[in-house]
């Protein structure tokens, strides 16, 4: 059932390819996704290109996927392991979401940050108080790592 | 031997001839006497009886004070003492010769003369036996005061021997010898500072002695107290010291210390200043918690009666009551502190198990109101409704709690009649009082007096020697006192108020639950505003009205019953369902009432911290306390004493048992069978039913004798009416005692002892009744129909009931609920039975409210009234199931089980119902010591033969066993080697598991055995059964290492085709060892260390499982099936109310196509298990959706592991009976088998966590946190980690594993610091903690911030 799930997301994709981003399977292995995301224009990781790896659970679409960022974001959200805080990948996750979905709402994460329930505190406050220290940061991260 | 015999004798006489002649020299008397001493040593009794003894007699007294007198040998006296100590010693009579010439004199002068310790020891060992046989002449001779002396010299033994001495010559003197007595009081009362306790204990016991003599003496009881006895035995009690005094002391202590207040003004006045009532507090309430010691709350309570008289109690002692009474009323703080025991004495009365304890709290609450001003009532009562508990008390069947209740009543009419007038009319005071008027003027005399005849006398008085008649309570006295309080307050004035205010709270009730049946009968759809209307309603007179409401409006409006009517839609009163009625229908009907009711129940207020429920069901247990006489305690004079009950019992006292002497009579209505006319010896578990079979061949054969030509025609009806009944143990007989008809499933040792003993509380047995020849009539039972019919309705039920899908239609609340009865042949009309019918279906409702309430947003999804699927969710309060307690049935069942015939088996029928249909009523404590009692009656036949004195089939033992000596449980060795330790705990298991020994495990190679390794090995094997890729659990996916489940465990489904590289039997005989290990844990009271999830521990209690109980081990799962089956019943609701199917084309689930889903007919997870044939092929739509549902619930609960449920419950059941654990909840079953602590409780709770953003390690507040942690029991630490990981458990090996580590900052605020949250994130771990003020301040908020997260577990 999985299986048959992930293909039919797969053609979904190649059919009907999201704007600011592409995924698909690594090998041979359906269950292990790679995935490249388009930092968003009006971001400060506008312009960078950012690699994340999908792993689907055996009972999938009924747990969510595993989502890592394998490139380094400077974001409050996101922390020096790629771990997402991102609730629809935790308990709000719902079979009638897609990796599409998911990937979308990453896109939107990177635009608009939640400092207010952070994974990396530090940047949080920065966000917080010093905003365009934070966006300088950012984008100088996105310069570094995302621009290869 | 001969020669030395003869030898002997020789130097006996010769000895005794030195000895008797006076002129010889000091020398050879010490010679001579010194020999007597030695063959004095090695002579039997007879040999020193026989010895001349007129001589020897007079003799030695005399040579004991001799030195005195001359400058004889030194040696001449303490030879003498040893050979008259020898000599009582080996025979005790001669302790009288020697009295009789002056020996006790010559003993005292020489211990006070104490010019050698040798010699006063001496004379300490003669005094010993001769004060147990002359104690009075000793007494006299002033012997106690002089052993006590020159106590101080003697060695620690002599000085035991010394007061041993003492408390044998005070052991029962005559009032003429109290001075002497007082002589040695200062002495002993000295003593009372020794460190050595057994001097201690002895002292105690002589002042107890020497008070419980001189009780009648106020002068001498005041001397006493100058002693200061008082304060030196406070002192021992003081500072928790009584925790760790011996029973025996503190009996004494208690004894001498009640006699001192009962006679002496003084005393009591020390008494009080020591502040004695704070002390009584803790002491009481350790005692009476779950009947710990009932003997010692009486004293207790004894005592502090005796602190103050009732005033005008007898003439003779007025001086002293007034006395008391002054010494009271002087200090305004000894009236508090009486006020501050006064609702601890009100708590005790109402719980206490025993009539008389409940009986001496009321005399205690009876002197505190008669000493009370009418403002100083007022403030009690501001404490205790006293109105309320007085009404409880007139409930009682005891005289005496009766007369004396009434007593208070009429105090307190008399001392602020405006007020009591008011809350008696409310509380039922009035009411009650009036039909103890009408009632006892109507009962015919025969009757009564005979109920007077048997009840036992519970007056206990000051002056027990003057009490001589019977009992001061006359058998008239409670109805006169009832017409005077009548006669005197009733009739005067008040009238006008109250019946208004209770009409009013009675006329509220009814009209609501005639308008609840009225709107019963119309949809609710159909008249929206009346719904509304209706919902206001019942939430002003639950939540506003019912706690203000007095129990007795709440019994009088008889709303219990009218909610049980309407709730089981007219089942409950009628004789249950009617023979035509749609039983489909009649189940709809009753699950939506329930439904609506439990929505409305559950719903917590704006304004009130309680929920409905949560008052009604204080309510009903507040009520049942007033039907204390329903359940009957039967106690034999024996007690029997388990000090730890931890482990199970494995075999009964083998205790002769006693039998019962029946004799059989015709009825004389009876006229076809015989008369039997036998005496039969039964043993005591015979119950009618049982006996049946015995005896109807016997009364019908002859029968058949008699008519022979009718013979053939009756014995085919017989014997056909036998097959037809046998499914229903339909009896043909009736059984009669006194013309009452017995239940035939009771023991007619029980029927009997209730009808003997009725109208009263306690079921004391005398002794007389086991001689006595009990009359049994009976008579042929005619066939009814009812039962058939019923139990036909029964299986009906059952039939429509296994068809349904949610489970707590098929729990037995439900099934009492539908049919209107609870379980088992219950005697509807007593007045508990509407109590426990009501309590066991709010229990059922409190237990399902998640279920309940989730079903009514489903169908509020399905009617279009709630648009939104994500907000399918509920918050539930339940009420934690401690509060569905009965104090007063623990305490009854504590007390019962404290009785020796519990555990020879005789269990009172009520005991054992509770048990069964409501163990909520009972706390975990007494029901794991009920189960630990009875469990060995649960094991396996085989076990049994095993064993063959322990007799298990009731009915052999009328034969009798042999009194053999009393086994425990053995111990079974054995060893397994560490490296296969899964195959050897197997073979052990299959081997040994069944055994009902105790098994203790040793590791091969390894020296150590015992507790140690035995629960490393049940460690090890626990954790052994979580290892990745054994395919018993689910989320292993045959990785490395252990399985994580962070919601428990719980069994994996298993494809018919099988998993690749896992042999399914493998997976079986795992469970089958699981439950092995269940088993042991249980008897041998062994911990595993395995996160089972609640699902599984319902499987364990034989609970039913269904969709909902998905989310506690799975929540994502969970939570899209039952959105699915939302989905499923608005497709389903569409359907039906309209003609058109184009609604639901556009249903989707969340706005995707459920094709678009793309799920197939597979378990999610497994793609090898296929729901249904092929498939693998099929795709889920929106109409195969609900099939879909069914069946993936059915393989993940049902029949996807049916076989390993099976496996595992043969391995419990193997050794005992699987249902005998029902009593126990889930989350008792998890602290039986896993003990308290929980996996983090590690010793370095800080090494596995970090301090980060203003905290590190010896930051205050992270030193207060990780107390705070420590101290959580096992639900808050579960909480907790619910809280900051998401999930109640941690991985194996605890907070160690934990990955990230758990993380605490700091969390500032711009207020006050101590007004805000601790808050998480459950992604990293963390736990933002603000730097509180105070522990007491970071406790609340932690516990605050975990358990509400806790409401709302389930689908947030």
């Amino acid at each position: 059932m999985a299986l048959r799930r992930i293909i039919k997301e797969l053609k979904d994709l190649q059919r009907d390819p999201p704007t600011s981003c592409s995924a698909g399977p690594v090998s041979d292995d359906m269950f292990h996704w790679q995935a490249t995301i388009m930092g968003p224009s009006d971001s400060p990781y506008s312009g960078g290109v950012f690699l994340v790896t999908i792993h689907f659970p055996p009972d999938y679409p009924f747990k969510p996927p595993k989502v890592v960022f394998k490139t380094k974001v400077f974001h409050p959200n996101i922390n020096s392991n790629g771990n997402i805080c991102l609730d629809i990948l935790k308990d709000q996750w719902s079979p009638a979401l897609t990796i599409s979905k998911v990937l979308l709402s990453i896109c939107s994460l990177l635009t608009d940050p939640n400092p207010d329930d952070p994974l990396v505190p530090e940047i949080a406050h920065m966000c917080k108080t010093d905003r365009l220290r934070y966006e300088s940061t950012a984008r100088g991260w996105t310069h570094k790592y995302a621009m290869g | 031997m001969e020669v030395a015999e003869e030898a002997g004798e020789a130097v006996l006489a010769y000895a005794l001839a030195a000895i008797a002649d006076e002129g010889a020299g000091a020398g050879e008397t010490a010679a001579a006497l010194a020999a007597l001493c030695d063959v004095l040593a090695l002579s039997g009794p007879d040999l020193i009886l026989a010895i001349p003894s007129a001589r020897l007699a007079k003799r030695l007294p005399k040579l004991v004070a001799a030195s005195a007198a001359g400058d004889g040998d030194g040696d001449v006296p303490l030879l003498a003492a040893r050979a008259m100590a020898e000599a009582c010693e080996g025979a005790p009579p001669w302790a009288a010769r020697f009295a009789q010439h002056g020996a006790v004199e010559a003993l005292r002068d020489r211990l006070l003369a104490v010019d050698c310790i040798e010699l006063a020891e001496e004379c300490l060992r003669a005094l010993d036996t001769i004060s147990t046989e002359c104690p009075d002449e000793c007494l006299k001779r002033g012997v106690a005061a002089a052993v006590l002396q020159f106590f101080d010299f003697f060695s620690t033994n002599k000085q035991k021997v010394a007061l041993q001495i003492v408390s044998n010559i005070f052991n029962d003197y005559d009032e003429e010898d109290v001075p002497t007595v007082m002589e040695a009081v200062p002495a002993l009362c000295n003593l009372l500072q020794s460190s050595d306790k057994t001097i201690l204990e002895s002292a105690i016991s002589c002042l107890a002695l020497v008070a419980a003599g001189a009780s009648e003496n106020a002068e001498h009881m005041g001397k006493l107290c100058e002693a200061n006895a008082v304060e030196a035995t406070m002192s021992l009690m003081g500072n928790e010291g009584w925790k760790s005094l011996s029973d025996d002391i503190l009996t004494g202590i208690l004894g001498l210390l009640k006699n001192l207040a009962s006679i002496s003004e003084k005393a009591v006045e020390s008494l009080f200043k020591l502040d004695f009532c704070e002390l009584f507090k803790q002491m009481v309430t350790y005692y009476s918690s779950s009947n710990r010691d009932n003997d010692k709350v009486q004293m207790l309570v004894e005592l502090i009666y005796q602190l103050m008289l009732p005033l005008g109690a007898s003439e003779q002692h007025a001086k002293l009551v007034t006395a008391k009474k002054n010494v009271i009323m002087a200090q305004s703080t000894y009236m508090n502190q009486l006020a501050s025991i006064f609702s601890l004495m009100v708590q005790v009365a109402k719980c206490a198990a025993l009539s008389s304890i409940c009986y001496n709290c009321i005399a205690v609450i009876s002197n505190i109101v008669e000493l009370s001003t009418p403002d100083f009532l007022m403030e009690l009562q501001n404490t205790v409704n006293l109105s309320s508990f007085l009404n409880f008390l007139l409930a009682r069947k005891n005289r005496h709690i009766i007369f004396q209740a009434l007593k208070i009543s009429r105090t307190l009419l008399e001392k602020c009649q405006q007020f009591f007038l008011e809350t008696f009319t409310k509380e039922g005071v009035k009411h009650s009082i009036d039909s103890i008027v009408s009632h006892e003027k109507n009962s015919s005399h025969q009757s009564k007096r005979k109920n007077n005849m048997n009840e036992s006398c519970l007056c206990f008085d000051l002056e027990s020697s003057s009490t001589g008649e019977v009992c001061r309570v006359e058998s008239n006295a409670v109805m006169k006192l009832a017409e005077d309080i009548k006669k005197s307050f009733f009739s005067v004035k008040g009238s006008k108020r109250s019946p208004h205010r209770l009409g009013f709270a009675l006329k509220s009730f009814r009209d609501f639950f005639v308008r609840l049946n009225v709107h019963a009968t119309t949809p609710p759809t159909e008249n929206p505003d009346s719904c509304k209307q209706l919902t206001d309603l019942s939430r002003r007179l639950l939540s506003d009205e019912l706690p203000v409401t007095s129990t007795f409006e709440f019994v009088q409006s008889g709303s219990i019953k009218c909610l049980s009517i309407y709730l089981s839609n007219g089942a409950y009163g009628n004789t249950g369902i009617s023979d035509g009625q749609d039983l489909l229908g009649h189940l709809s009907e009753v699950q939506s009432r329930l439904q609506k009711f439990a929505s409305l129940a559950l719903t917590v207020p704006n304004d009130s911290s309680a929920n409905p429920l949560e008052i009604l069901v204080e309510k009903l247990l507040d009520t049942l306390q007033m039907c204390y006489d329903s359940f009957p305690v039967m106690l034999s004079d024996e007690q029997s004493t388990h000090e730890s009950m931890m482990i199970p019992l494995r075999y009964p006292e083998t205790q002769e048992l006693k039998s019962l002497e029946l004799k059989f009579r015709r009825s004389q209505r009876e006229k076809e069978l015989r008369n039997y006319n036998d005496v039969l010896s039964v043993d005591l578990f015979s119950t009618p039913d049982a006996i049946e079979p015995v005896l109807f061949p016997e009364i019908c054969r002859r029968t058949d004798q008699e008519h022979a030509p009718k013979n053939s025609n009756r014995e085919n009806e017989a014997s056909g009416s036998t097959k037809l009944d046998d499914g229903n143990r339909s009896s043909k007989l009736r059984f009669l005692y006194n013309g009452v008809i017995l239940q035939p499933s009771t023991t007619f040792f029980e029927s009997i002892l209730r009808l003997m003993n009725k109208g009263q509380s306690d079921l004391l047995i005398d002794p007389s009744f086991w001689d006595e020849e009990h009359y049994i009539t009976y008579r042929k039972r005619n066939k009814s129909k009812e039962i058939s019919s019923e139990s036909s309705h029964n299986i009906q039920l059952s039939h429509v009931q296994e068809n349904l899908q949610q489970a707590w239609l098929k729990d037995p609340f439900f099934t009492a609920l539908l049919l209107g009865k609870l379980p088992g042949d219950l005697d509807g009309s007593d007045p508990s039975y509407d109590l426990l019918f009501m309590l066991k279906l709010l229990e059922g409702l409190n237990r399902f409210s998640y279920q309940l309430l989730m079903g009514e947003q489903i169908s509020k999804f399905a009617e279009g009234t709630l648009q939104d699927i994500d907000d399918l969710k509920v918050a539930i309060y339940p009420v934690p199931q401690h509060q569905f307690m009965s104090s007063i049935l623990t305490n009854k069942l504590e007390l019962q089980m404290q009785d020796s015939l519990f555990e020879g088996g005789l269990i009172p029928s009520w005991c054992v119902y509770l048990i069964e249909t409501c163990p909520f009523l009972l706390s975990f404590d007494t029901r794991w010591k009920y189960f630990c009692l009875t469990a060995h009656r649960s094991f396996m036949t085989d076990q049994v033969n095993n064993f063959p004195d322990q007799v298990n089939n009731i009915f052999d033992q009328v034969s009798g066993h042999s009194d053999q000596v009393k086994c425990p449980p053995q111990t079974k060795k054995y060893r397994v080697s560490r490296s296969a330790i899964l195959e050897g705990a197997v073979s052990m298991m299959t081997n040994h598991g069944p055994s009902s020994r105790i098994v203790e495990v040793e590791f091969e190679g390894e020296v150590g055995t015992g507790r140690g390794p035995t629960f490393e090995f049940y460690t090890t094997v626990s954790h052994e059964l979580q290892r990745a890729g054994l395919g018993m659990w689910r989320g292993d996916n045959c990785e490395d290492g252990f399985i994580h489940a962070s919601f428990g465990l719980f069994p994996k489904p298993w494809s018919p085709s099988g998993t690749p590289g896992i042999d399914f039997s493998n997976v079986l005989q795992k469970f089958k060892l699981l439950g092995h290990l269940v088993v042991r844990a249980v008897l041998d009271g062994r911990i595993l260390d395995i996160p089972l999830s609640k699902a599984f521990y319902k499987i364990m209690l034989e609970q039913e499982l269904d969709m909902y109980d998905i989310p506690s081990f799975d929540p994502e799962l969970g939570k899209t099936l039952i959105e699915f089956q939302a989905l499923v019943n608005k497709k389903k609701f569409l359907e039906t109310s309209s003609t058109t199917s184009k609604h639901t084309a556009v249903l989707s689930y969340k706005n995707v196509k459920l094709e678009d889903l793309c799920l197939d007919f597979t378990l999610p997870g497994s793609p090898e298990y296929e729901l249904i044939p092929g498939g693998s092929q099929k795709m889920v739509t929106l109409d195969s959706l609900e099939e879909y549902v069914y069946l993936v619930v059915d393989a993940t609960l049902k029949s996807g592991i049916a076989k390993q449920i099976e496996a595992f419950k043969s391995g419990i059941n193997e050794v005992f009976a699987l249902k005998t654990l029902k009593m126990f909840t889930e989350e008792e079953m998890e602290r039986i088998l896993c003990g308290e602590q929980d996996s983090w409780a590690l010793k370095n709770l800080e090494d596995h966590m970090e301090f980060e953003h203003g905290y590190d390690m010896s930051s205050p507040s992270i030193i207060t946190f990780l107390e705070i942690l420590r101290e959580f029991g096992r639900e808050e630490q579960r909480a907790f980690i619910q809280f900051t990981t998401g999930a109640p458990q941690l991985p194996l090996g605890g907070l160690a594993l934990l990955e990230p580590k758990l993380t605490v900052v700091r969390k500032q605020g711009d207020g006050n610091v101590d007004d805000e949250l601790p808050s998480v994130n459950t992604c990293r771990h963390f736990i933002k903690l603000p730097p509180y003020s105070s522990k007491e301040i970071m406790r609340e908020k932690l516990k605050y911030a975990i358990t509400e997260g806790l409401g709302s577990f389930h689908l947030s």
